[in-house]
């Protein structure tokens, strides 16, 4: 049987040794395929750089990526690379690298996925492996080896000090001698009455520093390359982002409709194209069709859930392994997942924040903006008002196993959106690890807290 | 009085101190009327705390078993942090007048946050130091937040903080770590064999204890030691290292020490981590505490913080070196991201080095001693055998 890799990980059809199931309840959206193309097409010519004689950049964290695009380098984007490998279930064998290299399996999936990347990148194990006999499928260790070897690091991780740390590591196992930036970044902590989401003294200040670090990285970067900035370049890229960016909210803000024309999975599907995809007309074009199609759903009454029951939201980080797992999990409990804090308040969330003349300081906002570095206070001020905006019943919280990153205020948004008369859950799992996650304590988790949302609307009746 | 008693009753006199920090703390508080600031670890000057005539406290983990905490907190987060949410929810911090935290760590800045709403009425102030210390835009930085502390400081206690204040604090600081670095000479040559939990119990009370009355204690205690005439001990000899944050359980160290070997340096930093590096005793004094941040992790790296040119490895290798340790014992907390994700890195140079060691991950809950204690004898038989290998026990 020949299967399409892209249905494989999305759930629609099995991968190889798995039984064919049922059809999949959520009908997710056509248009994410154009997406998947693009990034698939993004990685097999970042697989080439080498052969093409092009620099490559090994970068960690914020999206930084219009820069590099803009200093004419090729650049990878270390969890973006994890989450590939994990949705793709091809994790094993840069996990099982790091492991046998010495790490312990509660630390982050992503740095060790990608460490154990660098490690099998450096072992050259492209030339000593077998081949896997799918033709879909590209061989495991072959895949996790791809990744073109770094001429230098940028490392622009905000909230997480793993994310820093992992770096300095990469750069240890290169035998320090690769050129290596760091961005440092405040975490959005609230220390002053005047603090909040993007707002007060702390804001401004924080935004002013990481856009002071951006200037230095653009001459690191001349540096590096020996040749000058293109402005212009940046200046392009990031007119086709903040349109893009645009577009892309104005479909998430229709999915407020009851029925929603389009789910989280939907969006989660969406991300690398937002998150690292160059500035271009093709990004504007991807986010316009899928803004298309959600407003042909509307048009034409079709919804994401035959039969839409319970909206809800999902917290934290993806599980990467079970994209298509999970999509259908929730839409076999007629449970449209609406929106989340990873899709939704993160990857140029606030286009308006970009004057594209002069796209420095917006850019540094939307790098502190990341949803994780934010303290439990500003997280439930936004996810609460998404709470009301989109007219959810309740909050899945996925408790994610290796990356504290994404845990952290969990529990105390989720008391704060009890106390507004929310249903909250919470289930185990992890970004890139399948080992953590619990199908039964998610199953029964799920039906509890959908029971106790239709007994709480029959008690309102 | 025998020395040796007058030694013990000094030490035991502290390990009382240490093991409740909270009472010395409300004794403290009754007897001065001052302030009690909780600071977190690993990197926070104690001294501007000291400056405003406030009682610095370094907050440590508590033994209670986890319970209301669990409701605020994953169980996928290290024992210290887990118990610093713990402690706000059970009414164990009422004593704190704030906390302040320099540090950049993810679990503890989520535990902080988690504080945050359990006491919501106790200041808790970050004020975070870049952990990357290689930019020259790092120390104005890590300046502008000492000068933040300061005033934050200020506003707390309701004084202001001259600048000999803290040049005052940081002469009792810098005579209070040399006083416990005296102590680590003296345990590193052999002529005063303290245990590992007497050692904890010296630095740990160091870090809860009016800093002046801890050193008038030490001042009493190090010519008791430097008069002893002790042979250095024949057994093998270890270093401890790591065990970020908060301090290993005692009971951990005497099993440890039970099979046959001595003890005789450490990086742990409830250990010479924490008391290894002055503060610079010249100039501009919120200077010098800004260059001791920089300093103490060229001096004793931490892989917390993120510098291209410190290297833990190349440290534990030269202390292994002085002290004459045949042998290492790496003490990982649970779940600390920092530690599992640099233990590779000294894996490897320790197998170049053919430097025998040992891992042993701590929690919070306690640990399988008699378990462990085998994997302790498997070590030390390997560093007593005549040819050594490199291969990790």
């Amino acid at each position: 049987m020949s299967i399409n890799l892209e249905q494989a990980k999305s759930g629609q059809q099995p991968l190889p040794g798995q039984t064919a199931k049922t059809p999949a309840p959520a009908n997710r959206l056509m248009s994410t395929r154009t997406g998947s193309k693009l990034v698939r097409d993004y990685w097999d010519n970042l697989f080439t750089a080498r052969e093409r004689g092009a620099t490559v950049v090994w970068y960690n964290g914020a999206a930084i990526n219009p820069i590099l695009q803009a200093a004419g380098v090729e650049y990878c984007h270390g969890e973006a690379f994890g989450a590939r490998l994990a949705a793709m279930h091809l994790e094993g064998p840069a996990q099982q690298a790091g492991e046998s290299y010495g790490y312990i399996n509660e630390l982050c999936s992503y740095a060790r996925t990608t460490i154990g990347c660098a490690l099998l990148t450096q072992k050259g194990a492209a030339d000593n492996v077998e081949m896997d006999e799918h033709p879909d499928i590209p061989p495991k260790e072959i895949m996790a080896s791809r990744l073109p070897a770094p001429d230098f690091f940028v490392n622009a991780y905000a909230g997480c000090s793993t994310g820093q740390q992992w770096d300095e590591i990469s750069y240890r196992l290169f035998n320090k001698k690769l050129p290596f930036f760091k961005i440092s970044y405040p975490l959005l902590w609230g220390n002053k009455p005047d603090a909040g989401y993007i707002r007060g003294e702390e804001w401004e200040t924080a935004s002013r520093y990481v856009a002071d670090q951006i200037y230095k990285l653009i001459e690191f970067l001349e540096f590096q390359t020996g040749r000058k900035f293109d402005w212009d370049a940046l200046r392009e890229s990031m007119f086709y982002i903040k349109k893009a960016a645009e577009l892309r909210l104005e479909a998430l803000d229709l999915c407020a409709a009851r029925p929603t024309p389009a789910v989280f999975w939907d969006w989660i599907a969406s991300i690398a194209p937002i998150n690292f995809l160059p500035g271009t007309p093709a990004l504007v074009d991807y986010f316009a069709e899928m803004k298309a199609e959600i407003e042909q759903r509307l048009k034409d009454n079709v919804s994401a859930l035959p039969n839409e029951r319970y909206r809800l939201m999902f917290d934290g980080i993806m599980n990467w392994n079970k994209v298509g797992w999970l999509a259908n999990k929730f839409a076999e409990h007629d449970a449209a997942v609406i929106c989340g804090r990873y899709t939704h308040t993160s990857f140029w969330n606030e286009p308006h924040f970009i004057d594209p003349e002069d796209p420095i300081l917006g850019m540094a906002k939307h790098y502190l903006l990341c949803p994780f570095n934010h303290s439990a206070k500003n997280l439930g001020e936004v996810m609460l008002r998404d709470c009301e905006k989109f007219g959810l019943d309740g909050i899945v919280f996925h408790a994610t196993r290796t990356c504290r990153s994404a845990s952290n205020g969990q529990m105390v948004v989720a008391q704060m959106a009890q106390k507004k008369g929310l249903q909250t859950m919470f289930f185990e799992g992890d970004v890139a690890d399948e080992s953590f996650y619990k199908d039964e304590v998610l199953q029964s988790r799920l039906e509890a807290m959908l029971e106790t949302i239709d007994v709480q609307r029959a008690r309102i009746a | 009085m025998a020395s040796s008693q007058k030694e013990n009753e000094i030490i035991q006199s502290l390990a009382d101190i240490a093991a409740d920090p909270s009472a010395y703390a409300s004794a403290w508080k009754q007897r001065t009327g001052g302030k009690v600031v909780g600071i977190m670890p690993m990197n926070f000057p104690g001294e501007l705390v000291h400056a405003a005539g406030a009682l610095p406290v370094v907050v440590q983990e508590d033994r209670a078993t986890i319970t209301l905490g669990r409701s605020l907190i994953y169980e996928f987060y290290c024992g210290y942090t887990r118990s610093l949410v713990d402690q706000s929810a059970t009414g164990k911090f009422e004593g704190y007048d704030a906390f302040l935290i320099v540090d950049h760590c993810v679990a503890l800045l989520g535990a902080i946050d988690a504080m945050r709403f359990e006491i919501p009425d106790t200041p808790i102030y970050l004020a975070q130091f870049t952990a990357s210390m290689d930019e020259p835009w790092s120390p104005p930085q890590v300046r502008g937040r000492i000068d933040e502390l300061r005033a934050r400081l200020e506003e707390l206690c309701g004084r202001k903080i001259a600048d000999g204040d803290i040049a005052t604090s940081i002469a009792a600081f810098n005579r209070n770590r040399g006083l416990l670095r005296r102590i680590y000479d003296l345990r590193r040559s052999g002529v005063a064999p303290i245990t590992s939990r007497q050692m904890q119990a010296l630095v740990k009370s160091a870090m809860v204890m009016d800093i002046d009355e801890h050193s008038a204690r030490l001042e009493e205690l190090v010519p008791l030691l430097e008069a002893r005439t002790a042979e250095a001990s024949r057994l093998p000899k270890l270093h401890l290292s790591g065990n970020f944050c908060h301090a290993p359980h005692p009971e951990l160290l005497d099993m440890i020490e039970s099979c046959g070997v001595v003890v005789v340096d450490d990086d742990l930093y409830t250990g010479y981590r924490y008391i290894a590096t002055d503060v610079p005793a010249d100039g501009d004094p919120a200077e010098a505490l800004t260059r001791w941040y920089f300093n103490r992790n060229t001096n004793v790296p931490c892989s917390t913080r993120a510098q291209k040119s410190a290297d833990w490895e190349g440290y534990l290798a030269k202390a292994v070196e002085k002290s004459g340790a045949s042998g290492i014992i790496i003490l990982i907390a649970k779940f600390c991201e920092p530690h599992m994700l640099y233990y590779p890195e000294l894996r490897k140079e320790l197998r170049r080095r053919e430097i025998p060691h040992l891992v042993i991950e701590t929690e919070h809950e306690g640990l399988p001693l008699e378990m462990l204690k085998t994997r302790v004898e498997a070590l030390v038989e390997h560093i007593k055998r005549p040819v050594r290998s490199a291969e990790a026990v």
